[in-house]
């Protein structure tokens, strides 16, 4: 396994926002994370990234306990991410934004600099390469920091909602664009509200609720799941639906 | 090759200046404006390339000047062979402070950086051999030309600009290799950094221990040309606040930033110095705090920044509308 999560809970205070989630993930799979709001799904998420230390429960990565290790010390060992909230280095241009993650493999910055326009050329925003990253808006943000994460050279690629606030087109490329480095043989975990994203993409979907994994299978499995559908997918579709997209959840 | 030219220019300008201008002050301004410009080009690396700002950088400054003092008095060193000492010190004294403080925020380094200068002061002035209150003298004729004792101000002007393109230098090779853009990615966004895998504290303390180690040399430089330090002119709280006002104003970040700020601050002072006959010193402190509140409100990049971005705005922006279209 790539990466496994055993019995990880996380607390806040009095609050149990991560009640005992395990996953396990070998090479090449997708992994979904669905669920309503504040079901706890970044939360388990940054456990896995060592944003947040588990209040219990151990984290996996490449058959090392990680568990306690710092997110620069995960990223080494091959874990890359993207944040809800995209975190660009605002000063920096969109090349040197990419050129921090080629760092990591190579102390010398014209490698860095190669490895940096390559990935950009592949996630499309070459031709922005010499724009401050603080001039993109959201959807090229969300972009930015995929090619961040890919220029580390990651075995497992974690994407916290890369793809809200995109149009439905946008939605469509950013798919693709997470075809494309699947076929390159990336592991990838995927935390998303748009189903579509996940019925053309996750083979295993977990659905949180309040902390607890409520349903896990293949996408067509949860959607039809009626605990899933009356915790999360009742309340999407109509919500999908306002924002102009079809329900996919056939 | 603009850009090379006009550096070029300007060089020529610097080296040929106290051949031009060869009265006594203007000599003096010029060297101490090389001096300041040395220390706070050094500030830069950590406060202004890593944003951690140290506010207790005279602790380093001292350690060098006090070294220099010590080592003649006690041991009868020319005064600048303490120089390795200086560094040494230093660069163990950012590391205890470094090593608990910088992984905290940015605040909590700030005020570890001022307790301890002000602790450092303190102590000195009650350390018999470090010359307490009174401070300790150089040596009052020159035994050889290693004691770099001159009346005229045009032999240090030449040290202290070697000395200055060093720092340069290397900060400019700095910035240019991991370590310099690790460091600007700390500075806007540490999170982001860290997932990435940049070890955000140690490079944080490496600038700090790199900025330190220069700004020894500064003070062991000063302490060789006015061949004396006592706690005030080599541990006040002011010469951190100067020291870290030239780089705000020049424009932190930098390369050039922190030696325009010290091109403008440094004969400010001297000006008002000679009108007031020493009695600015209550003074001097309302004039930064002044400079402080319009840094801060109207050139939060320092005044280089302005200048370079109106050049820039100046040639029309073509990238734009491209950002736009992709965005
Ligand atoms: N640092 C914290 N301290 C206290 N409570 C927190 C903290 N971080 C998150 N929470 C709470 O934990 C719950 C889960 O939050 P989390 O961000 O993991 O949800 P989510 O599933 O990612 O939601 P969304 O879809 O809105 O991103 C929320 O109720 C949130 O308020
Ligand atoms: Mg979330």
């Amino acid at each position: 396994m790539l990466l496994e999560a055993i019995d990880v809970t996380k607390t806040f205070g009095a609050l149990t926002v991560v009640n005992s989630v395990s996953v396990s993930l070998g090479k090449g799979d997708i992994l979904g994370l669905i669920g309503p709001n504040g079901a706890g799904k970044s939360t388990f998420f940054n456990c896995l990234t060592g944003d947040l230390m588990p209040t219990s429960g151990r984290v996996i990565l490449n058959g090392e306990d990680v568990s306690l290790m710092t997110p620069e010390q995960r990223a080494v060992r091959g874990l890359a991410r993207s944040f809800q909230v995209p975190q660009t280095f605002e000063t920096m241009s969109v090349l040197e934004n990419v050129m921090i993650g080629a760092f990591l493999r190579t102390f010398d910055p014209a490698k860095a600099r190669r490895r940096a326009l390559d990935v950009l050329d592949l996630v499309g925003l070459v031709d922005v390469s010499s724009s401050v990253a603080g001039s993109l808006g959201t959807p090229g943000r969300k972009r930015l920091e995929i090619a961040r994460a890919l220029a580390t050279d990651p075995e497992i690629l974690l994407l916290d909602e890369a793809m809200a606030g995109l149009t439905a087109t946008e939605v469509r490329q950013a798919i693709e664009l997470v075809r494309k480095i699947h076929q390159t043989g990336m592991t990838l975990v995927i935390v998303e509200h748009i189903m579509e994203v996940i019925i053309s993409l996750a083979q295993q979907v977990i659905v949180f609720h309040q902390g607890h994994q409520i349903a896990r299978g293949t996408p067509q499995e949860v959607t039809r799941d009626p605990a899933v559908v009356t915790a999360y997918l009742g309340k999407r579709a109509a919500a999908d639906a306002a924002r102009g997209f079809a329900g996919d959840q056939t | 090759m603009k850009r090379s030219v006009w550096l070029l220019l300007i060089l020529a300008l610097v080296v040929v200046y106290p051949l031009l201008f060869t009265t006594p002050f203007l000599q003096r301004l010029g060297a101490l404006v090389l001096l300041y410009a040395i220390a706070a080009s050094a500030w830069n690396i950590v406060g202004g390339y890593a944003g951690q700002v140290s506010v207790g950088h005279v602790v380093f400054f001292g350690c060098g000047a006090y070294a220099s003092m010590a080592f003649f008095t006690h041991f009868g060193w020319p005064p600048i062979a303490a120089v390795p000492v200086g560094m040494m010190a230093s660069v163990g004294i950012a590391a205890l402070i470094g090593v608990p403080t910088l992984r905290l925020s940015g605040h909590y380094f700030s005020m570890a950086t001022i307790a301890v200068a002000e602790l450092a002061r303190l102590i000195v002035t009650n350390v018999e051999a470090l010359g307490a209150a009174v401070g300790l003298s150089g040596p009052v004729m020159p035994r050889s030309v290693f004691d770099l004792s001159f009346t005229s101000a045009l032999p240090y002007y030449y040290l202290f600009l070697v000395v200055l393109l060093a720092v340069l230098g290397l900060t400019y090779w700095m910035e240019n290799s991991r370590i310099g853009f690790y460091l600007r990615a700390i500075k806007d966004n540490e999170r982001a950094a860290r997932s990435l895998g940049v070890q955000a504290g140690r490079y944080k303390l490496y600038a700090y221990m790199m900025s330190a180690g220069l700004t020894s040399i500064a003070g062991t430089l000063y302490a060789t040309m006015y061949g004396f330090i006592d706690p005030d002119s080599g541990l006040g709280i002011l010469t951190s606040v100067k020291i870290l006002i030239m780089a705000a104003l020049g424009g932190a970040g930098l390369l050039f930033g922190p030696l325009v700020g010290a091109a403008i601050l440094v004969p400010l002072e001297e000006i008002s110095n000679n009108l007031l006959g020493g009695k600015g010193a209550g003074l001097t402190f309302v004039v930064y705090g002044a400079i402080i509140m319009i840094i801060a409100r109207f050139y939060p990049s320092g005044l280089l920044k302005l200048v370079l971005d109106r050049l820039a705005s100046a040639k029309p922006a073509l990238s734009e509308q491209k950002v736009r279209d992709v965005a």
